[in-house]
């Protein structure tokens, strides 16, 4: 009786609560943006949005989404319901957006009557089937640095820049850019007629035009007019430095340089040999509606006010963009920028990145065979010929939908089998006793068995189950085990052949096999030379030795990759100073594997030292001297006692470390990243090849990762036996 | 049985060649087999041995004895090889081995762990020095034969160490040492992780080892048992240097110091802080600690003053019950009596204030004594010792 009345008043107070929250949550406008700007971009885009909120009472959240993972949030996000009202991105994915149904018409933001207002490029990047998808907010393209202290002549064609060679001094390269990258070479492609990807998704960068294209810039690099395996980051640093005269790069060169040189910016010069302009690819940066903003006229209000003349005047002058957007450029504060006004030149003439998903799976082998050229492997028809046929191999079409039989047929056996044992076990006599028994251990077990479940089992099995399954994103379809069938018979092609399953593994197997070996002598020799009981400063050495253990991988594995650059790297330098030739690391396989080795030995054997200091502390020292007293020299106790009583604490590690090895994915991604050709990979990086930049085939990867897995699970049962065998002689 | 004869005769000529250079009567002592000179050795800032003599003749056993701390296992080590010295000079069969490394040495040694390869069967272990020196195979099985035969080992040959016995394994480790026929056994503590009963039983064993090889041996313990069991010679060590060196019973009889006395000897002697008085007759008697020990006039001869504070000491053996009507030596208020059986132990006092008296009681007295019994007590003069109150060393050493 006493206590109803709190409880009423209780009730009654979290209702109005409820109803207050509910009420807040209806009248309170607000919508959320996604971006991935930084700097001045993001300080442009707040100023625009606090701009709105004021004006239409509209409170935006701009959310700041790292660039790397700006596609796979989205993906998730947006068809759940909790992404973004708006997002800026580049029109580059448009086709996955729209694949996807991650956007909405946006006729409403950028009208018939506004399209005049905006560059007629970058409208025309955003419209697919007639409709357009986006506001445009800015152009991104490549363009020309010109250092003026370098280069008093203008620079038409790119013969005016091959002509450079002569008059600069001998330390300073005419023109730096990736010319390794294909990206970098699409405005070569142009110059000659070719194009990367056709009207149909096919990859064009073959025939005439496109060979010559690349023969012309082997030949720049031939002479000296392009300085060899040029980086970003050599690019920047040759022309901050005033080494390089001219270098060709997009607007984000702009913010990083300082008044260390004198420079301006012009769109890209002509081939006067084909008398074309030099057009690279153009990439729209759009205020993008999602479906679910499609649905509010705050968050449709928004994307149109990020693209009226007030916003892009900001975003201009604060946030220092090429803004797509006409009047802009008519504001004489925002002209007075010249670099931002030539990079507006630039994109005029330049050719919107097509929007295709088939776009991304040209750059790897159009990369790999603009490198092969430039090394002097291969001359630019077999090169982009084999380019070409990667690009079909990889996009070839998803296999037909088997009947599901054999695979249910396989499943159900399994599952018969299992519920026969099931059955079995629990007839056998004792077995119920037995359980009651055990049931309160169980109450201890339990969310030790839901955890490893939840979080191992489940996920191996969902992976398991992905290798049974083609196609992309949205057009997955059941295959059966033709992804397997594929791997295992190389698609086809040779079996030992390019990037097929067998090469691979044998690559991975030496790779596997000279680590561990390196790791375990050298960690065997420093562990028994820090065990020595004269060795003076014992803890110092330690923590030295164990310190590229403590170092994150890929950091190490960044490091060591710019030892092994072939200009500037530590690696040559030494090799220079003691005689010889530099090497070019990443041409050949042999140095590409042996880099990628020396960096996983660096980053291995302080694991192994340690295991070998901790074994060595269980080997009796009497044992040690009573082989002393029965005659064996420093070496015969070592290799009659010390080594066979070691061995068997070091093989749990040693099967460890091997299956760290076998799948070391950051060193080999990091250091080689396949060069050259691929050759370099190893099962892993080429599974994540698979998933991650060919087309997105995470059937196939899964199955390489199944293949991974049954091929480790099988080695670790058969040494693991050896291991027990030998532990159960000794201890 | 052949297998000592066989070491011997494989030694024969480095004795030969000794033997020419100085002809031995028949009757003179057998030659040195191994020395230490002078031996130094310090670990850290702490000195462990501080120049020690040791002889070992050639085929007799030597023990060294001492509290734990005295150096005794240092000193091995160093005759192992396995330490260096700091200073002086280790010999072993006329050879100087101070700076040699172990295999040098043709030593073998039977550690206090046994320290078998775990990881080889009973028959690697004992090949496993044989093996190193590439002896024939032929040889190496004769050798386990006859060693496995001695020891009764035949059929754990192919067993590995952790399938064995605590005694096994000692046998196994005995082996390794006797197949490989060396100058000099070395023995490290190895008793001292058997049982009672199983540590009297390879005591024995050894002793017949011994016995059977003639090996020549050094053997290092804490227990004066196996020491007084085991040895030719006994030598004392404590605080790093030999105390006291000779023929078990002679050391037993006659300790050169308090600390020999007392560290041999189970229970302890009675000891008792005291001075000398003259008596009547010529004699002397010691007084202290409740006692008044009639003292071998003899044995101490001049070292013996009227008022000299001494330490008196006498065994809990030695004392024996008084007669009816002869004056008892002291009176023993007993508080705790160990019955063994046969025989007793009383512990107690002569004097109030007076260190703790033990003494041994036998058949009737045995059974009969019961804690707050007084018991009047003899101690034969032959058996009473005397040493300076201040040095410690027994007077009659002086």
């Amino acid at each position: 009786m006493t206590l109803r009345r709190p409880l009423l008043v209780l009730v009654a107070l979290v209702l109005a609560l409820a109803a207050f929250a509910c009420g807040g949550a209806t009248s309170a406008r607000r919508i959320t943006v996604w971006h991935a700007y930084r700097g001045d971009e993001e300080r442009a885009l707040k100023e625009v949005a606090a701009r709105y909120e004021v004006e239409r009472g509209v409170k935006v959240t701009l959310l700041s989404v790292p660039f790397d993972a700006y596609l796979s949030k989205l993906q998730a996000a947006v068809p759940r319901g909790n992404g973004p009202d708006v997002f800026i991105d580049a029109h580059g994915r448009l086709g996955t957006f729209t694949k996807e149904g991650l956007v909405a018409d946006a006729s409403g933001a950028i009208g018939e009557a506004d399209v005049a207002r905006f560059d007629e490029t970058s409208v025309r990047a955003l419209t697919q089937d007639g409709k357009r998808w986006g506001v445009p907010l800015a152009t991104k393209c490549l363009a020309l640095f010109v250092n003026t202290r370098l280069v008093t002549s203008e620079i038409a064609t790119l013969e005016d820049v091959q002509k450079l060679r002569a008059t600069l001094p001998a330390s300073a390269v005419p023109l730096a850019y990736e010319a390794h990258t294909t990206y970098y070479h699409v405005p070569f492609l142009h110059a000659f007629g070719a194009e990367l990807l056709g009207s149909a998704g096919d990859f064009a960068m073959v025939g005439r035009g496109a060979e010559d294209s690349v023969a012309l810039v082997r030949d720049l690099t031939k002479d000296h007019v392009v300085p060899d395996e040029p980086s970003g980051a050599l690019v920047k640093q040759l022309f901050v430095q005033g080494q390089a005269a001219v270098v060709i790069s997009g607007p984000w060169l702009l913010s990083e340089l300082r008044d260390e040189v004198p420079f301006k910016v012009q769109p890209l010069p002509t081939v006067a040999k084909t008398g074309k302009k030099m057009r690279p690819y153009l990439t729209v940066e759009a205020a993008f509606v999602t479906p679910d903003g499609a649905g509010k006229p705050d968050a449709v209000g928004f994307a149109r006010w990020l693209g009226d003349d007030a916003s892009a005047r900001t975003r201009a002058l604060v946030g220092k963009q090429v803004v797509a957007t006409k009047s802009a450029w008519a504001d004489p504060e925002v002209a007075r920028s010249s670099a931002l006004a030539a990079f507006h030149a630039a994109a005029a003439d330049a050719v919107p990145t097509p929007t295709s998903t088939r776009l991304q799976a040209t750059w790897v082998p159009a990369d790999q065979a603009i490198k092969k050229v430039l090394r002097g492997e291969a001359e630019p028809k077999a090169a982009l010929d084999e380019a070409k046929a990667r690009f079909d191999d990889v996009m070839r079409p998803p296999p037909p939908s088997p009947s599901p039989a054999p695979v249910m047929l396989l499943a159900g056996g399994a599952l018969l089998a299992l519920a026969y044992f099931g059955v079995r076990r629990a007839r056998a006599p004792g077995f119920r006793a037995e359980l009651t028994r055990s049931l309160p251990v169980y109450r201890y077990v339990i969310h030790a068995v839901v955890t490893v479940c939840v979080l191992v089992v489940l996920p191996l099995v969902a992976g398991a189950a992905t290798s049974f399954f083609a196609g992309g994103r949205g057009e997955t379809r059941f295959v059966g085990f033709e992804n397997y069938a594929q791997i295992l018979t190389a698609r086809g092609g040779a079996l030992l052949g390019h990037g097929s399953f067998y090469l691979t593994l044998l690559v991975t197997i030496l790779w596997t096999v000279l680590n561990v070996a390196a790791h375990v002598g050298i960690g065997l020799a420093l562990g028994l030379a820090l065990a020595r009981p004269w060795l003076r400063l014992k803890a110092v050495w330690r923590v030295l030795l164990i310190l590229p253990w403590a170092v994150p991988s890929y950091v190490t594995a960044v490091a060591w990759k710019g030892m092994f650059h072939r200009q500037f790297g530590a690696m040559n330098a030494i090799l220079t100073a003691v005689g010889a030739p530099p090497v070019s690391w990443f041409s050949h396989f042999s140095t590409a594997f042996t880099a990628n080795l020396l960096t996983n030995v660096w980053l291995g054997f302080p694991f192994m030292m340690v295991v070998t200091l901790g074994a060595l502390t269980s080997i009796p020292k009497d044992v040690l001297e009573a082989a002393e007293v029965d005659g064996a020299t420093r070496w015969q106790r070592f290799r009659h006692v010390t080594a066979p009583l070691l061995l068997p604490q070091l093989l749990p590690s040693i099967m460890l470390g091997s299956v760290w090895t076998f799948n070391m994915f950051n060193v080999v991604f990091l250091v080689s990243g396949g060069e050259p050709d691929g050759t370099t990979d190893i099962l892993v990086s080429e599974a994540y090849r698979w998933a991650f930049t060919r087309d997105s085939q995470y059937g196939y990867a899964a199955a390489y990762a199944v293949l991974i897995f049954l091929l480790l699970f099988v080695a670790t049962r058969l040494l693991g036996a050896r291991v027990d065998r030998a532990k159960a002689k000794v201890a | 049985m052949s297998a000592m004869t066989e070491a011997a005769e494989e030694r024969e000529p480095r004795a030969k060649a000794s033997v020419e250079e100085t002809p031995l009567p028949a009757s003179a002592p057998r030659p040195i087999r191994c020395a230490a000179r002078g031996v130094k050795k310090a670990f850290g800032k702490t000195q462990i041995l501080k120049g020690v003599d040791l002889e070992i003749a050639e085929g007799s056993f030597a023990v060294l004895v001492g509290p734990s701390g005295c150096g005794k296992s240092t000193l091995l080590r160093l005759v192992a090889g396995l330490e260096e010295a700091d200073e002086g000079k280790l010999e072993i069969a006329g050879r100087d081995v101070t700076r040699a490394p172990p295999r040098d040495r043709d030593i073998a040694m039977v550690f206090q762990s046994y320290a078998l390869y775990p990881h080889l069967s009973v028959r690697d272990n004992l090949a496993f020095g044989l093996r190193l020196k590439k002896t024939p195979q032929a040889e190496i099985d004769k050798r386990i034969d006859e060693a496995s035969q001695m020891l009764g080992l035949g059929h754990l040959l192919d067993r590995l160490p952790k399938q064995l016995s605590g005694g096994q394994r000692q046998r196994v480790a005995m082996g390794r040492a006797i197949v490989r026929r060396p100058n000099l056994f070395l023995f490290d503590e190895p008793l001292s992780n058997l049982d009672a009963a199983l540590r009297a039983e390879v005591r024995v064993e050894i002793r017949r080892m011994h016995e059977r090889l003639g090996a020549t041996t050094l053997y290092v313990t804490h227990d004066q048992v196996e020491a007084m069991t085991l040895a030719d010679t006994l030598w004392v060590l404590n605080g790093g240097l030999v105390e006291q060196k000779g023929a078990p019973l002679d050391v037993y009889a006659r300790p050169r110091t308090k600390f020999v006395a007392t560290f041999l000897g189970s229970p302890q002697m009675n000891l008792a802080e005291g001075k000398l008085q003259k008596a009547s007759g010529g004699g002397f008697v010691a007084e202290g600690g409740g006692m008044a020990l009639e003292v071998d006039v003899e044995r101490f001869g001049a070292a013996l003053e009227d008022g000299r504070e001494v330490a008196l000491g006498v065994r809990p053996h030695d004392l024996r019950v008084a007669q009816p009507g002869e004056s008892p030596s002291l009176e023993l208020r007993v508080e705790i009596v160990e019955a063994l059986g046969f025989e007793a132990y009383a512990y107690g006092w002569a004097k109030a204030s007076g260190p703790r008296v033990i003494v041994r009681l036998e058949a009737e007295h045995a059974r009969r004594a019961r804690p707050g019994d007084v018991i009047p007590l003899v101690a034969p003069p032959e058996h009473v010792h005397l040493f300076c109150q201040k040095s410690g060393v027994a007077l009659d050493a002086e």
